[in-house]
């Protein structure tokens, strides 16, 4: 049973740790934290589940899910960010705020505040690994998670823009300085982490068996955690501490009462907060 | 011998006046008017609004239905409602108006059983019935004799008549127990109810005194389901609100689990039926209505409510029915059927002497013809038949 609860683990921890890296993204670029971004989630799911309503196959929603999500991403970045560059510290911080609210209620009215459900999909098959049964859901979840996060990691560290994002971070007016152009950097990071927070709304979807509107306020608190405890800014300790979450999140559930489960992951946040802040893998510093 | 024969005609004499006085036609009845006023304490606000103002189309339904038949021989009823607001408080002062201002007969309500804490004994005080409509806390009605009654039925008797049919039907040796640990009523459920139902027909409870824990509203149960699976049992037991119960079964179909699952009450509402498709077929429940029974007085119930429905509290909410206006429409109907046994005058001077009138009627009342209430039992509580449903084609049917 310890196997197949670590797998249970791993499929909820993949879509907290897509949620976290959105998070750090942002973070890392302009050291500041986008609250809007639960709420992105949310609408990613919600376009998944009116994809699949639609009838769209489940690699076409996620895509179309991707781009929809990403798109709402950039607004953020445009009405939040962007306006509010030479405000207070604080400013873009409330405005993000505002505009999560503000999808929540939009949310409801569209898709009302009961709980939303997946429409039945096809029989689910079952593949027994030895002592372990995985379900197709679980194996398409697990895999497009593992393979973003990858291939994300690649993007960051090959490529060009890759390339130009850290650069934007270390310092927006030497990355200008070296022919970047910063504001079409921050729209490109803001654009990955509303698709990488789409994709963990579509597939949310798929483990989840229903969703509201309200759904982005948890996940992006567990978000927000996975991002801290896996070093602020660190897309890499991201992805681990999300994992690690998911899997104390179902272990706390399978062996202990459910009654415990916020009280350990926000115990773990406050004692991460409080004696090591640059998280597990170390936080990512401004060179100055 | 003079007086042998004035005596030996006493009898006859005395029997004719004693039948006369028995027999007077009910037409011939009178009762004071301009109106007979029943009081409803209702919560039509606070947390408990929704249900509130179901109860409160309920019992206005009753009203209309007997105003349309003429009243208690003519005379209309009229409805005080008064809200609790959900609150111990408030409930205290709606019972004062509503008997001291209002001057109604007898009360609907109150709804929770904190409420009734404080209202049954001023209820004693005020010499006024009281018919609770949802309270099942234990114990509640059998410390304030004799004015207190509550026309609903407890969860364990409830839970007893589906863990029978659910071992009779899927020959259930061993069962496993999920519940939510946060919700009050499927906590009791959970830990209280089902546990003791199992073991009075000889079932052996996998999980013990501590069931697989969840927590209301929680979106994934990969966790709980993968535990009760390496549990293996024959049936699953569930304290849990309709939602969820819903996504613990498909969970567990997910998972591949076969096998059924059953709870009480609380999982009838919701649409778990309608939506849950192939993997809640056969999942037992017990409830003493819904919708789906089809008796005369019942339908006649759903009309009513529906018809009142469209004028009073309109909301996605109030549109269907479920037991609890039930308990408050036969409320109602068992206070008119006091009025007219018992004699009551309704005239202002005799207030006190109608209103024991109607207590003494209900302390007695065991063979009331209801949609879903045959009385009260010796300590006030609710005389009830329980239905065991089953989903069968995606809907709650009576299991036959």
């Amino acid at each position: 049973m310890f196997f197949q609860q670590l797998i249970n683990g791993l499929m909820l921890g993949s879509t907290y740790s897509l949620i976290a890296i959105g998070y750090t993204l942002v973070l890392g670029l302009l050291q500041m934290i986008n609250l809007a971004h639960g709420d992105v989630f949310m609408v990613g799911a919600f376009l998944g589940l009116t994809f699949a309503y639609l009838g769209i196959p489940l690699y076409l929603s996620l895509i179309l899910a991707m781009v929809g999500a990403g798109i709402m991403g950039i607004l953020v970045e445009r009405f939040c960010f962007r306006p509010l560059k030479k405000a207070h510290f604080l400013g873009p911080l409330v405005s993000t705020i505002a505009f999560g609210i503000l999808l929540q209620n939009v949310g409801t009215q569209i898709w009302g505040s009961e709980p939303s459900r997946y429409p039945q999909t096809a029989e689910i098959a079952q593949f027994h690994l030895g002592p372990v049964v995985v379900s197709s859901i679980q194996i398409i979840i697990l895999i497009t998670s593992l393979a973003l996060m990858a291939g994300l990691d690649m993007f960051i560290r090959r490529t060009r823009m890759g390339r130009a994002m850290r650069a934007t971070s270390e310092g927006q007016v030497n990355a200008s300085l070296l022919g970047v152009d910063p504001d079409r950097v921050i729209s490109f990071t803001f654009f990955s982490s509303g698709a990488l927070a789409g994709v963990a709304g579509v597939l949310t979807a798929l483990v989840y068996l229903q969703i509201t509107p309200f759904i982005g306020i948890r996940q992006g608190l567990i978000g927000i955690v996975a991002m801290v405890i896996g070093g602020l800014g660190n897309v890499r300790g991201a992805m681990i501490a999300g994992l690690l979450l998911g899997i104390i999140e179902v272990m706390n559930d399978a062996y202990f009462t459910a009654g415990y489960r916020d009280i350990i992951i926000f115990g773990i946040f406050f004692i991460f907060i409080v004696f090591k802040p640059e998280g597990l893998f170390g936080a990512f510093k401004k060179e100055t | 011998m003079e007086r042998k024969m004035r005596n030996w005609m006493a009898l006859p004499i005395c029997v004719f006046f004693l039948a006369l006085f028995i027999s007077v036609p009910s037409s011939a009845q009178t009762i004071a008017g301009p109106e007979i006023r029943i009081g409803a304490a209702l919560c039509i606000s606070g947390h408990g609004a929704n249900v509130g103002k179901r109860e409160a189309i309920g019992t206005q339904a009753a009203i209309d239905v007997i105003n349309a038949e003429g009243g208690v021989y003519g005379v209309p009823l009229k409805l005080y409602l008064e809200d609790t607001a959900s609150h111990p408080g408030e409930a205290v002062t709606v019972v004062r108006k509503l008997t001291g201002d209002h001057k109604v007969l007898a009360i609907v309500g109150p709804h929770y059983s904190s409420e009734a804490e404080a209202t049954f004994p001023l209820g004693n005080l005020l010499k006024i019935v009281q018919i609770c409509v949802a309270s099942s806390k234990p114990g509640l009605s059998a410390a304030n004799r004799p004015y207190a009654f509550r026309n609903t039925l407890t969860e364990d008797k409830i839970g007893d008549a589906v863990v029978k049919e659910f071992k009779k039907r899927y020959n259930i040796k061993k069962v496993a127990i999920i519940a939510d640990i946060k919700d009050a009523v499927s906590k009791s459920v959970g830990t209280g109810v089902l546990p003791a139902a199992y073991k009075a027909n000889g079932i052996e409870v996998i999980t013990g005194d501590s069931p697989v824990t969840f927590l209301t509203n929680d979106a994934q149960f990969m966790a709980q389901i993968t535990k009760l699976k390496a549990m293996n049992p024959d049936g699953i037991g569930m304290g849990a609100l309709g939602p969820d119960a819903l996504n613990i079964i498909t969970e567990a179909r997910r998972q591949g689990m076969k096998q059924p699952f059953m709870s009480t009450a609380p999982i009838m509402e919701g649409n778990i039926a309608e939506i849950g498709g192939k993997a809640v077929e056969g999942t037992l429940s017990g409830t003493i209505w819904h919708m789906s029974v089809a008796t005369p007085a019942s339908k006649k119930f759903i009309e009513a409510y529906q018809k009142r429905q469209k004028t009073m509290y309109t909301s996605e909410y109030t549109e269907m029915p479920d037991y609890y206006p039930v308990n408050a429409y036969d409320a109602v109907f068992m206070i008119v059927e006091a009025i007219k046994k018992k004699r009551v005058t309704n005239k202002p001077g005799d207030l006190a002497a109608d209103r024991a009138k109607i207590m003494e009627y209900l302390t007695t009342l065991r063979d009331f013809k209801g949609v879903a209430s045959r009385g009260f039992n010796e300590v006030g509580d609710g005389i009830k038949d329980v239905i065991v449903f089953e989903i069968k084609g995606g809907q709650w049917g009576p299991v036959k």
